[in-house]
């Protein structure tokens, strides 16, 4: 399994610059490691010593079991398809603004490289050291979405979209999903049973989401906004939500979404637009038009990559209707090779989600399934024109920093969920539950084997990797 | 869920799983909506997109110039930039709040760089086409305007806007020819007239070139297009004499007006090779501004207009009875002093007489003589010997809507009076070009031609293509009888001929007038007011060199026959042409010396006496006025290229063209340069390129 290989490669180099130089780095540290949190248990005494290497140790505190490869395979054959996708896509485009046909291919590609060492290092990372992340990365996204229509905003189109600092631009829309699933992972696991009832469990939820929402449409960003409420309810009523308050209040937005609609004489004109397409081919359904036009041109295996000529007059084709592009080049047959790579990355998803060590991993997992698995059907349907058009990119494929860094993050997160443990990060639950648990399972015997010699060493590093390297690492690090 | 109790850790799977039906249901609506669009559908929508990309590039070629026979360019067609608007490039995403300002904006910039009316731009632009001409034929500041409306610098360039090279067909010598050339509908298509003829050969091969194009219209590559000067036009070398058809257009212009003829037409033929060198009509139009000439004046009377030729048919009648040896040619006839009966119809003459011979018959333009050979010969022989003079039949000269002429009106044979009144040329019509061509052929050895207007056509590159050949139709009447009819025909032109002011000093002219009475469309008879002269004839009599025939119609004010209204039209042509080929007589004239003294008598006499012997010497008198003394030697044959700096377009390329170059005109405004530089001496017909620059 390379990836192991490599993940403990690495170890073993942060473990020599801790060793080399051992200056105290607690900034880094997460707030879940207070000093002054009292030991639950003995393994965490020495852990805080050896924390204090700063990255290289917390990366060590996930190293628990080995990640769903099928998942970090299929995420990065994804991304690196999607490079050459947005190529293929954007050469033309790029050959006239810019006089360089490998403009977008050159930043997606540095792009893919920052977003596959994020994913990296995210899947290193223990999930549920996340959670102190939780309230400042939810606050942080509310801003970034408040600075976006305050002015500050980069537009494109008729949206702004964009915050602009020097030459990077990120689009806050794209860390609001990724966010709202990271909080109401951790606000449902932590209200458990209560969850049922209006006021606690599900009015709150809503009033968070309904303010991000509402900058959403600000922006105007109808797609992400629609994308925040269905994943919203889907972890509502994964959680345990009643179903009632559910259909109630999404038979109230749908109300409320219709009438944004009927009220709003750009979108209006778009939905008739998008209902009477054959007579608004040149002017407001342009986009889904010839969007169709290419998804439909490719036939069964496609005109062939680089092939297609719809990128002429398909606006956005590197973006949001990469995936116009991928039908024309690729036919039906690539299209079927692309969602069934969602579909493995979903079902891994779930699959993870199901099988999750606790409550909060389970729900951030499904969750951030649900946003790979919608935007991606979404983005779909827009390019076939069986939805308006949304401005949804297509998860690690489309043209876009923002975009493939968060999903990659969230990548990561599903990676690290997916890493089997036998302990727990003694924070909320100790002891009681491992106890609760029932048999464990071959995996973890094996992990005990090993850990038999990091308890004789004194070290709780709770490694449950068969690599004796691995354990004589952490011994090294605990010397 | 290992810290969750696993009765909710069972509900919220069974709920995960729910949700992931949910998303199975929309992955199958994804897969089936991918099949749909792509395999049962995609057929079409490749269609639909190759059709959008496709947009097949309709690559004009340059329009064929038409060139007289000396190189001199009578048609051709001259680049020029057009701005054309698609407006909903213009407008793409643009708010529908802001349009209506948007548009005023955009109208006021445009309206600016065209110097256009606002309103019309604003107007052009609001209905949102994906096509439309905003102004054709612009100039290169309106050029420069346009581009740098669209630079990208602008703060809000504007899209949409495209500059494209328009063929504007132009015709330096204006009226010159106008009816005979025709004109070109401003979408590049021949009209009339010889545009319209040689539409074929002027118009190229309009190839279609399958380009790809961008959603701005922008060329992203092509085929290419192999060979431009393959799929340019062919240029077309008439038969015409830029020179000759001046001079014949002038002398008929002048002619139409001072005998206040309604219509008129002129042919000058060269009887040894068929070839047209004047197709004169009038009135004339300048094709230039056809639209607002009459659509009377279009026509090019030559060849689409018959009409009852009169007297000049006796020529024809007596030709062919002295063929058939029906008549002896040193015959005497009794011409019944001026009228005779036959049937119930009189016959009258002008010249009443009792004894004529043929010749006087011919000269003296006797009806009875005529009509008694003719009903000698028959009524069969003489309609078959006027087909054989081609009457009644095409010429085959390529222009459209030839006429056919009538011999046999009611379909029939000819009754006697019928016969009669054929023989003289009237009852039956004719063409200007048939009545040219049949004394064609008496002077070219009773040979039929086909007459020829079209010399040589070359592509685009110069490679000759073809090169029309005289043709003979066929043998009119023998050579022997041809030359006794020339002989006859000379006595026209002299002593008491009804034509001697057709006659040319110096030269023997041979010829014949005609003056028909025309059928009063109202009450079907024919007037006494409504006439048509005529005069058809050749000259130098001996060896020919010209044909050339002159039909007034309905010339007013007392005078009408065609012995005073059309042969001085006649000499005149005539004169000129002759000295513009440079025809010196051959042998001397015999003149009387108290006839040179007579004529002399006007003016200081030593003048005026060396004038008249240089007239009668027919020689080529040196023209002195508006000669340039030329710097250089120039030999016969070549000319040299005149200083046109600051001359506009129209005027410049008329001079050049006058000095016998071929000019090319670039850009618009007034003549700034010319390659080669003005005092070069060239062969005629070169090329030389006008640079015109904006005024500023």
């Amino acid at each position: 399994m390379s990836s192991s290989a490599v993940l403990s490669g690495n170890h073993a180099i942060g473990e020599r610059r801790h060793s080399s130089a051992p200056p105290p780095r607690n900034r880094l540290l997460p707030p879940s490691d207070p000093p002054p949190a009292p030991p639950k248990n003995e393994a965490r005494a020495p852990r805080k010593d050896s924390a204090q290497g700063g990255v290289a140790a917390l990366l060590r505190s996930s190293k628990a079991g080995p990640v769903d490869s099928v998942l970090a395979a299929v995420v990065i054959a994804l991304v690196g398809f999607g490079v050459v996708m947005v190529y293929s896509a954007s050469a033309i485009e790029a050959t006239v603004k810019y006089h360089d046909a490998q403009f977008f291919l050159k930043r997606q590609g540095v792009y893919a490289l920052v977003a596959l060492f994020t994913m990296w290092l995210v899947s290193r990372f223990d999930y549920r050291k996340l959670k102190p992340f939780t309230y400042p990365i939810l606050v942080a996204v509310t801003l970034m979405l408040g600075l976006t229509i305050l002015g500050l905003g980069h537009k494109a189109g008729n949206a702004y979209r964009w915050i602009a600092i020097g030459p990077v631009h990120i689009q806050p829309a794209e860390t609001a999903k990724l966010g709202i699933v990271l909080w109401l992972a951790y606000s449902l696991s932590k209200k458990a049973d209560k969850i049922k009832s209006f006021s606690i469990g599900f009015l709150p939820h809503l009033i968070v989401v309904g303010a991000l929402i509402m900058l959403l449409l600000k922006q105007p960003d109808f797609g992400s906004a629609v994308v925040l409420l269905f994943l919203t309810f889907t972890l509502l009523f994964v959680a345990g939500a009643r179903l009632p308050y559910i259909a109630a209040f999404t038979a109230l937005l749908g109300m409320g979404a219709a009438a944004l609609v009927a009220f709003s004489d750009y979108r209006y004109r778009r939905y008739l637009a998008f209902i009477d397409m054959d007579n608004h081919r040149q002017d407001l359904a342009y986009q889904p038009f010839q969007s169709v036009m290419s998804f439909g041109s490719g036939g069964w295996t496609g005109l062939g990559l680089g092939k297609g000529l719809q990128v002429l007059y398909l606006p956005e084709a590197h973006t949001d209707f990469i995936s116009a592009i991928i039908g024309e080049e690729l036919g039906f047959l690539g299209i079927l090779g692309l969602v069934t790579a969602y579909l493995i990355i979903v079902s891994r998803g779930v699959k993870i989600a199901l099988e999750a060590h606790d409550d909060y991993g389970s729900f951030m997992a499904f969750g951030i399934a649900t946003l790979f698995g919608v935007q991606a059907l979404v983005n779909l349907a827009v390019a076939m024109a069986i939805l308006p058009t949304k401005g949804l990119t297509l998860p690690f494929m489309s043209y876009g920093g923002s975009s493939l860094l968060v999903n990659a993050a969230g990548a990561g997160i599903l990676l690290s969920i997916s890493r089997p443990r036998t302990n727990e990060v003694p924070q909320d639950k100790p002891a009681p539950v491992r106890t609760s648990e029932g048999a464990p399972s071959a995996s973890v015997l094996i992990a005990t084997e090993a850990q038999v010699d990091a308890w004789g060493s004194g070290s709780p590093a709770a490694s449950s990797a068969p690599n004796p390297k691995g354990a004589a690492a952490a011994e090294g690090a605990s010397a | 869920m290992k810290n969750l109790d696993p009765k909710r850790a069972r509900w919220i799977r069974i709920r995960m799983g729910i949700l992931c039906g949910m998303m199975g249901l929309g992955l199958g609506v994804i897969v089936s909506g991918a099949h749909r669009i792509q395999v049962e559908d995609g057929q079409d929508w490749y269609d639909l997109a190759e059709r959008q990309r496709q947009r097949r590039l309709h690559v004009t070629p340059k329009r064929g110039t038409i060139y007289d026979r000396n190189g001199a360019s009578l048609a051709e067609s001259v680049e020029v930039p057009s701005i054309s608007l698609d407006a909903v490039e213009l407008l793409r995403g643009i708010e529908d709040r802001y349009l209506p300002m948007r548009i005023q904006q955009y109208g006021e910039r445009i309206a600016q760089a065209l110097n256009l009316p606002q309103e019309e731009v604003v107007d052009k632009i609001s209905r949102r086409r994906r096509f439309v001409w905003l102004k054709r034929r612009v100039s290169e500041a309106e050029v420069a305007a346009v581009r740098a409306l669209g630079e990208k610098n602008q703060r809000y360039p504007l899209r949409g806007l495209q500059i494209e090279g328009e063929g504007h067909r132009f015709y330096p010598n204006r009226e010159l020819g106008g009816p005979l050339i025709g004109f070109v509908s401003p979408d590049g298509e021949g009209r009339e007239g010889l545009e319209l003829a040689l539409d074929h050969e002027l118009r190229g091969k309009s190839s279609e070139v399958r380009g790809l194009r961008d959603r701005s219209g922008r060329l992203i590559f092509s085929e290419g297009i192999e060979d431009e000067a393959a799929l340019a036009g062919h240029n077309v070398y008439l038969t015409i004499d830029k020179g000759i058809q001046f001079t014949a257009e002038r002398e008929l212009e002048a002619a139409m007006k001072t005998y206040e003829a309604t219509g008129g037409a002129v042919v000058v033929v060269d009887p040894s090779s068929g070839e047209i060198l004047a197709m004169a009509s009038a009135p004339g139009y300048n094709p230039n501004d056809y639209s607002v000439a009459d659509p009377d004046a279009r026509r090019n009377r030559c060849v689409v207009d018959r009409f009852e030729p009169g007297s000049t048919m006796k020529v024809f009648s007596i030709g062919t009875a002295l063929a058939a040896r029906s008549v002896n040619p040193t015959a005497s006839i009794y011409c019944e002093e001026g009228n005779m009966a036959i049937d119930n119809v009189v016959i009258h003459d002008t010249h009443p007489a009792k004894y004529l011979s043929v010749t006087q018959i011919l000269s003296l333009s006797s009806n009875i003589g005529t009509a008694k050979i003719a009903l000698g010969l028959g009524e069969q022989r003489l309609y078959e010997g006027m087909r054989r003079f081609g009457f009644g039949d095409t010429t085959g000269i390529p222009f459209p809507g030839e006429s056919m002429g009538v011999l046999r009106p009611r379909g029939r044979p000819w009754v006697s009076v019928e016969t009669a009144a054929a023989s003289f040329g009237q009852g039956i019509s004719v063409t200007t070009l048939q009545l040219t061509m049949a004394m064609a052929a008496i002077a070219n050895g009773g040979k039929l031609l086909e007459p020829v207007l079209i010399k040589r056509v070359t592509d685009g590159g110069g490679t000759m293509l073809s090169e029309t050949q005289p043709r003979v139709r066929r043998e009119a009447v023998s050579p022997t009888v041809a030359k006794l009819m020339s002989e006859m025909l000379v006595a026209v032109t002299e002593g008491e001929g009804t034509g001697v002011e057709a006659a040319i000093p110096g030269f023997r002219v041979a010829g014949k007038t005609g003056t028909a009475q025309k059928i009063d469309p109202a009450t079907g008879r024919y007037t006494d007011t409504h006439y048509v002269a005529s005069f058809a004839g050749f000259v130098p009599a001996d060896k020919p060199r010209l044909v050339i025939a002159v039909v007034l119609d309905e010339p007013l004010g007392g005078t009408y026959g065609g012995g005073s209204v059309a042969a001085p039209v006649f000499r005149r042509i005539g004169e000129m042409a002759l000295r513009y080929l440079g025809v010196t007589p051959r042998g001397s004239v015999p003149m009387k010396l108290s006839e040179v003294s007579d004529r002399a008598k006007v003016g200081d006499p030593a003048t005026s006496t060396y004038q008249v012997l240089t007239e009668a010497r027919a020689a080529v008198a040196p023209i002195t006025a508006g000669v340039v003394t030329p710097s250089a030697p120039m030999k016969s044959g070549e000319t040299r290229v005149p200083d046109l700096t600051g001359q506009p377009v129209r005027e410049a390329i008329r001079a050049a063209t006058a000095a016998g170059l071929t000019p090319t005109a670039f850009g618009t405004g007034r003549l700034s340069r010319v390659e080669p530089p003005a005092g070069t001496v060239l062969p005629k017909g070169s090329a030389v390129k006008l640079f015109f620059e904006p005024s500023s």
